[in-house]
């Protein structure tokens, strides 16, 4: 099959190197710490974090740094076809697990010892991409919760089919068969925090696609800062600053 | 679930006492409803419905199936509710499963009559394509997104946005359909019929907490009730399902009193979701 036409148009009528359009909004849920949604084309999800709080489960207490507890789940309505899979499969336990350590990673967890931080995504709708939007997700919701992190994370993948490597995969390009990385960076230190890679892809066009996808991210991260710069700006003007 | 000191119990049952609650409002008046369809383009019609904090969407699909042998006229209707861990830590993993299946049974004996279909508020028979042989099965998916309380009302009310917003491709029947054999059909991409929703009932749930009784509660409320009184009714003002929680007994001189407040306050409902169900439309339809 053609993803790349000869015009050099993809499927839905991107460039190689664009990406979908991206749209977040934070505070959407009232009760939690922190929230956010986070639309990538049509995958749409919504992080929610709640902490730092106690600990629930005393024997899981860590007495110099925060536990960091994640969880990932999607709707029953968010793929084309509905299905209904318990709760807990080995995709969505890997998410919650891949969501938790990049978090981990960036959050300055021995600020808050003794605490926990609860951090739960709900995937709306699936076009591929899910993971990034996840993480991009929750990175906004941490920062709207006021959790003290090192730098944001960001996270974008791209693949590479008929020759081309493309930013940010959509579902079709996704189930194309083709390599997908995904990557995750720290923006402003430069440092590559998740990788994953399926398929096979020789090193020298890996090199290729991973740029891309770091140029993804680095496009992503300017527009997390600058949803995060607006809302804060609107928090201000409510406190009539 | 709710932590609440003495002097804050102490404050919502004196509130409610005096018919003034704690966010300003009286006994029997509702939050504002805020109803947005289409938010799931993938799904064939969706609505979320906002009632002060609590959040949640409701979204339907519809499959070709083939009609249970014992009911050869109707269509298979299923309603599911999923309480996603995003709307209180404690639904995480299967914490929210015993909730999600209360609200599920509740909901199909408020909206979808007894096993017969009879009082449903879809008519199950106009989901049968050919008698027998094809008809569509629905599924309708609420999801809590966030919770503030009188989850019950807000998705019996995003289940009903959710059925206008739907669409139900046309489904031309080869002719030749007279054998035994499924028949063929050809699922048209362009014309879509619409369901009529006028029958379709609200939910008032009545909670009872000390001597009176309020609608639409708060989590906080909620937390203070004795028991609750779910009543589902429909535009001509009939009764179409009803659920009782909570462990303490009730008068039953109380419930049928309950049953013509909530009668009462269903009319002024199912006028405002309706007029906010039109605007929603409306402004989907602009964009």
């Amino acid at each position: 099959m053609e993803y790349v036409s000869p015009e050099g148009l993809r499927l839905d009528g991107r460039r190689p190197m664009e990406m979908r359009q991206l749209r977040a909004e934070i505070g959407t849920v009232a009760k939690a710490n922190g929230s956010a949604v986070f639309e990538m084309g049509n995958t749409k999800v919504i992080a929610a974090v709640y902490g730092p709080r106690e600990v629930q489960n005393r024997s899981q207490q860590i007495n110099d740094q925060a536990l960091v507890r994640c969880e990932y789940s999607m709707a029953n309505f968010s793929t084309g076809d509905r299905m209904r899979k318990p709760k807990g499969d080995r995709r969505s336990t890997e998410i919650s697990l891949v969501i938790r350590q990049t978090m981990e990673a960036c959050i300055l967890t021995h600020l808050m010892p003794r605490s926990q931080i609860d951090i739960f995504v709900q995937v709306l709708q699936a076009d591929g991409g899910t993971r990034s939007a996840c993480i991009n997700a929750a990175t906004l919701a941490l920062a709207d919760a006021g959790i003290p992190m090192r730098d944001i994370v960001t996270s974008c993948s791209a693949g590479y089919l008929n020759s081309t490597p493309l930013l940010d995969l959509n579902y079709i390009e996704d189930s194309a068969g083709g390599p997908d990385v995904t990557v995750g960076i720290l923006p402003k230190l430069d440092k590559v925090t998740l990788l994953q890679m399926d398929a096979k892809l020789p090193v020298d066009i890996f090199e290729n696609v991973m740029g891309l996808a770091i140029e993804g991210c680095k496009a992503i991260a300017n527009y997390i800062r600058e949803v995060l710069l607006e809302n804060t700006k609107q928090l201000e003007y409510r406190r009539g600053l | 679930m709710v932590g609440l000191s003495v002097g804050e119990k102490h404050f919502i049952q004196g509130g409610i006492a005096q018919d003034l609650r704690s966010d300003g409002r009286k006994r029997l008046t509702y939050r504002p409803i805020y109803v947005e369809t289409g938010v799931i383009p993938q799904a064939h019609g969706s609505a979320r419905v906002r009632l002060g904090a609590t959040d949640v969407i409701a979204s339907v699909k519809a499959e070709l199936g083939k009609p249970s042998a014992l009911q050869p006229d109707k269509g298979n209707i299923a309603i599911y509710v999923d309480c996603s861990p995003t709307a209180a830590p404690m639904f995480e993993g299967r914490g929210g499963e015993e909730l999600s299946t209360e609200l599920s049974v509740a909901l199909q004996r408020c909206l979808l009559g007894g096993k017969s279909g009879a009082g449903a508020g879809i008519d199950p028979t106009s989901l049968v394509v050919v008698e027998g042989k094809v008809c569509w099965d629905l599924y309708i998916d609420g999801l809590v997104i966030s919770s503030d309380g009188n989850l019950l009302d807000a998705l019996a009310a995003a289940i009903k946005a959710a059925l206008s917003n739907t669409g139900i491709p046309k489904v031309n029947v080869a002719a030749d359909a007279t054998s035994d054999e499924q028949p063929e059909v050809n699922i048209s991409d362009e014309e879509f019929l619409q369901f009529d929703t006028s029958g379709i009932p609200v939910i008032v749930t009545l909670t009872k907490v000390g001597r009176h009784y309020i609608v639409d509660a708060t989590s906080e409320e909620e937390s203070q009730m004795s028991s609750a009184v779910s009543i589902s009714v429909n535009r001509k003002g009939h009764i179409c399902g009803l659920t009782k929680r909570g462990g303490v007994g009730l008068d039953p001189s109380i419930i049928l009193d309950m049953i013509s407040v909530a009668k009462h306050v269903s009319e002024q409902l199912i006028n405002k979701l309706d007029s906010e169900i039109a605007a929603a439309e409306a402004s989907e339809e602009e964009s």
